[in-house]
């Protein structure tokens, strides 16, 4: 594979092409310190330095509220159909915890039986990376499950070299159209300068909470009783913020709405979220998570326990959001080094 | 537009050709499918959707063995549920499914087995002591053992009727409250275990009740020596998708089991850790 | 409590599948936006008018109807003794009963009324002939009769009301959603209000209303009432990350929230 260069006064022109082929989303500042991926058209309405949106890309790969089926009453029996108008879409300026996210998503839904929403929209979608050259802020924790760096999960990739970017080219369709915007390769004095970029990356980058990756699965293993669960329960407001923030949570709740003819209607996916008092209740009336502490137990444990077994990767990507969000000022980085002090 | 033919989400529709009000809360439905066998196993089940108000997991409780159609039992319960009660012979249904783990028939050909079902868990049960009455031979001694709150509670009266005339299985039954005409046993169902025999390495115990029971259940048949892989329950959650996506029906354990695919059916030794049953 | 209605699952639309189900709509202390509400609901209109038959409407049409009604929409709290008998009467004419808005569904602003002593705010607002007027402490509508559905806010979400009646005309139970607003805040992807540095009810606020005032910018008032578990510890938390006065969330509440506290 290889590398291009875009001249940062080429970005506009780049934005401007990519937007007449397609939607092109990008983080664009909302104020008061908070980005969003939303629809530009141009360079200028683009965030390039940005701490991670509120929500972050996993919205467009399924969405908040989703149709999955529509039915017709009308007739002797039901009829059904699940149908889709998929967006072809750029996103852009994609971070590296992001990237994970995408990809722990991924895995997902192509588990068996797969979702197929997902995917047909996912095929639509063109991704654009963007390289930290240093912390959104201190809420991240990317260095200690190794997303800082670039590990695939992108057609493009954008590094900031100071008056241009070099961007690494992932794929085929990343290749056709970094052709197709006229990007010349990069030289070899280019490729130097990324790779001082990149070294001078892990003296900003370190581990944040002082205890290597490899332990946490035996942390987690451990930690099950530990205090720090009753501490958290504690604080919840059970607002469900930390889940639908973040870039690997997806679990979702399924509702039927009829329309007035009271003959047609549909069946939505809604994204839900463990944190809710009934997430874990059963019709008998029996809550198998009644607890705040047990909720938020589960929910660190879907990202540092229960996906390292399963798929082989932690699925925390070190955003931070969940830390940023929370009413309660639950930190994700304080509970782990609890945790892991608690190990010791 | 695209149209997702192989989406999972579509629905098979289910005609039902018989209903029946079996006590206050529970109500026996017969579906026919109109694309064929449901083609499930003992112990799986399937996500019921009445277009427009919903849809709930629900067990199905007739045997493989018996083709054309499948049961359900449905308990009143939850909104899907009530609604599911004003239903009758010709309405439609949406089904989903089969979904989630069998009972291990295959595992156990050639072992005595002992069922132990408590209220609404007999539904269940029923896919399997069915599917083994229809296989009997493959089986040894069958020991079933029922519990329920009161005599009218208890479900597949007619069927318990036949049950306990074979020659080929032992049956008792138990319940929490008596009634003026009741001549069976009063108490809670463990106390039927001790008066069962069994050769625990060659019995697999199937248990299948209210989460409540599992513990005291178990307890008994450890107390016999049964091997903790051959005590086989089935779990209760709420199983939105099916598919092992959506979270609602994840077990509190390490190995993270979704009921709705790793289970609803578990053998004690893979939950034993399990926060609840 | 008397009710002398038991027909919680039986369809509204039930009775005539060629008649339309008849659906009325009434007020009492309110300041009738909800209705207005409706009226707005511009093209939906015409769709909810296709579906039913409305019988009685004071903000839009004048005729009376004396017979059964199918579906009684009802509005305001209730705050004296002739509206006590009224709704009661309504009550035994009504199939299934919606208690919408704020002021039917939890007091709403008119359980301010409440943090008074009811002679003190009885003269404050008749003068000294007080005595003269019928007042009784605030009380939500569930409170003087059987609610089969509710519709919170203040004013409603009119989506919302268009759900729940889509319900009750198939004699389906409604659960109003007990997260809090920031569920549906989140979704829309808002700048969190205190992240703006003001004070929001979102996460002690049962949801339902899709977040609808943060969304246009406004701060949550809290008008769909308490979520029934809320966090009370986290407060602080929320307080100190912001740097708020705790007064100023507990005097936020005092406006919609004021009635579950009870009368004086």
């Amino acid at each position: 594979m290889n590398y291009h260069i875009l001249k940062k006064d080429g970005l506009d022109g780049f934005i401007k092409k990519l937007a007449g082929q397609m939607k092109v989303c990008a983080p664009v500042a909302k104020g008061h310190g908070a980005f969003a991926f939303e629809e530009v058209s141009s360079a200028a309405e683009i965030s390039l330095k940005y701490i991670p949106t509120i929500l972050p890309p996993k919205k467009y790969f399924m969405p908040p509220r989703e149709k999955m089926l529509e039915f017709d009453l009308n007739g002797d029996k039901p009829k059904d159909a699940a149908n889709l108008e998929p967006e072809k879409l750029a996103l852009f300026g994609v971070h590296t915890c992001d990237l994970a996210g995408i990809q722990c998503l991924n895995m997902v839904f192509s588990e068996r039986p797969r979702d197929y929403n997902y995917l047909l929209r996912k095929e639509n979608i063109f991704i654009i990376g963007l390289e930290c050259n240093e912390y959104c802020d201190g809420n991240a924790s990317c260095a200690l499950v190794g997303n800082h760096y670039p590990n695939g999960g992108y057609d493009l990739f954008f590094t900031d070299l100071g008056d241009r970017f070099i961007v690494h080219v992932n794929t085929q369709k990343g290749e056709e159209l970094a052709e197709s915007q006229g990007l010349p390769k990069a030289s070899p004095a280019d490729l130097s300068a990324l790779e001082k970029a990149r070294d001078a990356k892990k003296h900003v980058f370190q581990n944040e909470i002082g205890v290597g990756p490899k332990l946490l699965p035996e942390i987690f293993a451990r930690g099950m009783e530990s205090k720090v669960w009753q501490e958290l329960g504690k604080r919840c407001v059970s607002c469900g913020n930390c889940t639908n923030v973040c870039p690997t949570c997806y679990c979702f709740d399924m509702s039927d709405t009829i329309n007035l003819d009271m003959k047609t209607g549909c069946r939505t996916r809604t994204w839900d979220s463990c944190q809710f008092e009934t997430f874990a209740s059963v019709a008998g009336g029996e809550n198998f998570r009644e607890e705040r502490a047990h909720r938020q137990r589960h929910r660190y444990y879907r990202k540092f326990k229960y996906p390292l077994d399963k798929f082989y990767r932690s699925f925390c990507t070190g955003c931070g959001r969940c830390t940023r969000t929370c009413m309660a000022k639950i930190s994700l980085k304080d509970t782990l080094k609890t945790l892991a002090a608690e190990y010791k | 537009m695209t149209e997702i033919k192989n989406s999972n989400w579509r629905l098979r529709k289910g005609q039902i050709v018989a209903a029946r009000q079996m006590t206050d809360l529970e109500k026996w439905f017969e579906i026919k499918l109109e694309d064929g066998d449901l083609d499930h196993e003992p112990g799986q089940f399937v996500q019921v959707e009445i277009y427009g108000v919903g849809e709930a997991p629900i067990s199905v409780c007739s045997s493989p063995t018996k083709r054309g159609t499948f049961e359900l039992t449905v308990r009143a319960a939850g909104r899907l549920t009530k609604y599911m009660h004003g239903l009758g012979k010709g309405d439609w249904l949406g089904i989903r499914g089969p979904f989630g783990k069998p009972f291990p028939v295959k595992l156990m050909t050639g072992n005595d087995l002992l069922f132990v079902a408590g209220g609404l868990g007999i539904a269940p049960l029923r896919s399997l002591i069915n599917y083994v009455m229809d296989n009997r031979r493959e089986f040894g001694k069958v020991d079933i053992l029922l519990g329920c709150r009161t005599p009218k509670d208890m479900l597949f009266g007619d069927e318990i009727e036949q049950w306990q005339k074979r020659l080929d299985v032992n049956f008792s039954c138990t319940v929490d409250r008596t009634a003026p005409d009741w001549k069976g046993n009063v108490g809670l169902i463990t106390s039927l275990i001790p008066g069962v025999t069994i050769n625990p390495e060659k019995t697999f115990g199937v248990v299948v009740g209210p989460p409540i029971m599992y513990k005291f259940v178990i307890a008994e048949l450890l107390k016999k020596d049964m091997p903790e892989r051959q005590i086989i329950l089935s779990l209760e959650r709420h199983m939105k998708c099916g598919m092992g996506k959506c979270g609602h029906c994840q077990i509190d354990h390490p190995k993270n089991y979704y009921c709705c695919k790793d289970g609803p059916t578990f053998t004690y030794e893979e939950v034993k850790e399990a926060k609840r049953f | 409590m008397k009710t002398t209605d038991k027909t919680e699952h039986t369809p509204a639309g039930a009775a005539g599948a060629r008649t339309k189900p008849k659906v009325a709509f009434f007020d009492f202390a309110s300041c009738e936006g909800c209705q207005l509400q409706i009226t707005n609901l511009g093209e939906t209109l015409l769709d909810v008018l296709g579906a039913v038959d409305v019988v009685e409407f004071r903000e839009a049409i004048s005729e009376k109807y004396d017979g059964v009604y199918d579906v009684a929409i009802v509005e305001g709290s209730i705050g004296d003794s002739h509206a006590e008998e009224r709704l009661k009467k309504i009550r035994e004419r009504s199939k299934v009963l919606i208690a919408y808005g704020a002021c039917a569904c939890t007091g709403g602003v008119n359980g301010m009324k409440n943090g008074f002593q009811l002679d003190e705010i009885r003269q404050y607002v008749y003068g000294k002939d007080y005595k003269l007027f019928d007042s009784t402490p605030t009380r939500p509508v569930h409170e003087v009769v059987k609610v089969d559905y509710f519709v919170n806010g203040c004013p409603i979400y009119p989506p919302e009301l268009i759900e729940v009646l889509k319900h009750a005309l198939r004699g389906l139970p409604y659960t109003v959603p007990d997260n809090p607003v920031c569920a549906e805040c989140k979704l829309n992807e808002n700048v969190c209000m205190y992240e703006r540095g003001v004070a929001c009810l979102g996460p002690w606020t049962k949801a339902g209303c899709n977040s609808w005032c943060v969304n246009n910018g406004n701060i949550c008032y809290g008008c769909r009432g308490e979520v029934k578990n809320p966090a009370r510890n986290a407060a602080a938390d929320v307080i100190s990350k912001y740097n708020l006065k705790p007064e100023l969330i507990a005097k936020k509440f005092e406006m919609y929230n004021k009635c579950k506290e009870g009368a004086k």
